[in-house]
């Protein structure tokens, strides 16, 4: 696995481009170091060129002059004729031509033939003023001039030969060298060169690779978040500076927007909920709207049809069937008003009136009130309330009335021949209520549900004993207002046992929540 | 109605409605026979091959939907017409009534003319 770059799409551009640079300089740099080398060679070639002129041309002037002496000398012992103004002017100015020349040959010297160089100047000073004298004194019969001194002339022919030839030897060395340094700049340039366009091809491919597999990468990422998985994020630790941005960015808003989808989904899920119940909720009310409406109508029509009859109509069975249809319009009066509280609660506009009252007369109240419904199915009532230790109760009368009564009336709506025991107690700053009755009961699958609208035990107990399957979830909706709860324990033919706990000071129960 | 057309099985688990239904389906001049449960139910159409069966949905031991699907693969009770009597209004309930295997569907409250018509329809 190759090593992830981590280096910065902005940094890859300053590296690149900087070695570039860098190898363009070294390229620039040898080729100026080149041209250099090829001045100097040409330089040096002029001056030895010069020097080798130069001393060609004193060495004729050498030769001429001393023919001349020569000739001068021989003249003066034959003819003794003096020499002319203008032919001593003419000499005068030839030694200083030769002065001349031998201080051009000294500037064109170096270090290495000095030495050789001042010889030649020794020697040659000497002859100059040997020869310079014998022009002077040439009209002075007295004098003696010995101007046969083959020693210094060849001296000084010597020591410029001499002087000739270092220059030629210092001239070859100084051209090897500077041959050497053409051809290593020519060989750096031509490396430096090639060289550069491969570390060059490198560089940019690389960086044209790693940016492309990062560009990769990023879209890769969005082409998987867009094709639906939301949970994908791109790698942000293989990459750095811009790009790592730009995929720290991307993973931000993926994130966001997973979280707003999700957020979306869940809404439309809990509405398609909400819109199932209620659809199941109208479903369940037309239901048990026409349950005794069938009985009402039936009834109703069947008597209108007897009256027609020929013949006595019994009154007592007229009785009983006006009692049936009696019975039906109560309990669909108190369906509608269940529907209506349930409703009520279900969109919040049930509201608690605080009320401070002793519930132990509350619950006695109750228990009279229904007291008939004990004698229909002939159950007996075991009251355990004791009305000294019942505290008084801060909460809604009117609810807690509600919840006795609709316990009351199962219990005594579902027990025959048994007993029915309302207790209340008071337990850590809660009222505890529980009515138990000896009747049919409840298997665990049944006392799951048995807090849901519409649900009872069975879907056949309401036909046989009445009924709308809302008492108990009304009682729940409630203890839940009232800050406490209901629970139930209960067993197939062993009866059922309720009990509600509701704080006894609702107003310090919300301030304590 | 003439006499001899067979007896009619309702099949009512509410005493009320039974009561009513039997005096009603009575006077109309049918025969009755009754079942509270779809268990006796399915017993009553193998004894007594009723013409025509009125059937609540919502019974106690086996429900109406189940009574009538195991009616209809009983090869000796599989032809006997089936009216469905419910308080389950909606389409839907309909239709499972109908898949079960009913040929016919009433809700309550019952529109009376209409039951004796849809009874007259299905009685040979």
């Amino acid at each position: 696995m190759r090593r992830p770059s981590t280096v910065s799409l902005r940094a890859r551009l300053y590296l690149v481009s900087a070695a570039i640079l860098t190898l363009f300089a070294v390229n620039v740099g040898t080729h100026v170091w080149g041209s250099f080398a090829r001045s100097e060679s040409l330089v040096a070639y002029r001056d030895a060129v010069n020097a080798a002129q130069l001393t060609a041309d004193l060495e004729q002037s050498l030769d001429n002059q001393r023919q001349q002496v020569l000739v001068l000398a021989t003249l003066r012992e034959t003819t003794e004729e003096p020499l002319g103004d203008n032919e001593r002017l003419t000499a005068l100015k030839d030694l200083e031509i030769i002065t001349t020349r031998l201080r051009r040959l000294g500037g064109l010297g170096n270090d290495g033939s000095e030495d050789y160089y001042r010889r030649l100047h020794d020697s040659a000073t000497k002859l100059l003023i040997l020869w310079r004298s014998f022009y002077d004194s040439y009209n002075n019969a007295e004098a003696n001039l010995d101007v046969d001194s083959p020693r210094s002339y060849n001296d000084t022919q010597q020591r410029l030969q001499e002087l000739d030839q270092r220059q030629a030897y210092l001239a070859v060395q100084r051209s090897n060298a500077i041959d050497r340094t053409i051809s290593l700049t020519d060989r750096i340039t031509v490396i430096g060169f090639v060289s550069s366009i491969i570390i060059t091809m490198i560089l940019v491919i690389s960086l044209i690779r790693s940016t492309n597999a990062s560009l990769q990468r990023l879209k890769t990422g969005v082409e998987r978040f867009g094709s639906g998985d939301l949970t994908h994020r791109i790698d942000e630790s293989r990459d750095a500076g811009e790009i790592r941005d730009l995929a720290h960015t991307f993973n931000d808003m993926s994130g966001k927007l997973e979280h707003a989808i999700d957020e979306v989904q869940n809404a439309k899920a809990d509405a398609d909920a909400a819109n199932a119940a209620k659809s199941m909720f109208l479903a369940n009310v037309s239901h048990e709207l026409r349950t005794p409406l069938n009985a009402i109508i039936g009834y109703s029509e069947m008597l209108q049809d007897e009256i027609g009859d020929p013949g006595e109509l019994n009154r007592q069975q007229l009785h009983h069937d006006l009692g049936t249809i009696i019975l039906s319009g109560r309990q669909l009066l108190t369906l509608i008003n269940e529907i209506l509280d349930l409703s009520k609660i279900e969109t919040g506009k049930m509201q608690i009136s605080l009320d401070r009252f002793q519930p132990a007369a509350l619950i006695v109240q109750v228990c009279d009130a229904l007291s008939p419904l004990l004698s229909q199915k002939q159950n007996t009532l075991v009251l355990h309330i004791d009305s000294d230790t019942l505290p008084e109760m801060v909460t809604d009368q009117a609810k807690l009335q509600q919840i006795i009564t609709n316990l009351f009336s199962n219990a005594c709506k579902f027990t025959e021949n048994g007993t029915i025991s309302v207790s209340a107690t008071e337990e850590s700053n809660e009222l505890v209520v529980v009515v138990a009755d000896t009747g049919i009961g409840m298997s665990a699958d049944q006392q799951n549900r048995v807090f849901e609208a519409f649900v009872q035990a069975e879907a056949s107990t309401s036909v046989e004993y009445g009924g709308t399957g809302l008492g108990l979830a009304i009682v729940s909706e409630f203890c839940e207002m009232l800050g406490g709860q209901i629970t139930v324990d209960s067993a197939v033919n062993e009866g059922s046992r309720f009990t509600v706990r509701l704080p006894l000071d609702l107003t310090s129960n919300r301030a304590g929540a | 109605m003439s006499e001899g057309q067979g007896v009619v099985l309702l099949v009512e688990d509410n005493e009320l409605n039974r009561d009513m239904l039997v005096r009603r389906l009575t006077r109309a001049g049918m025969a009755l026979i009754c079942a509270g449960d779809g268990e006796t139910a399915l017993q009553k159409m193998r004894d007594h091959k009723p013409a025509l069966v009125l059937m609540d949905m919502n019974l106690p031991v086996k429900d109406g939907w189940t009574a009538v699907r195991e009616a209809r693969a009983d090869m000796d009770i599989s032809d006997i017409p089936i009216i469905a009597l419910t308080a389950h209004a909606m389409d839907s309930d309909r239709n499972t009534a109908l898949d079960a295997g009913c040929d016919e569907y009433a809700t309550k409250p019952i529109d009376f003319p209409e039951l004796l018509d849809k009874i007259q329809r299905l009685i040979r």
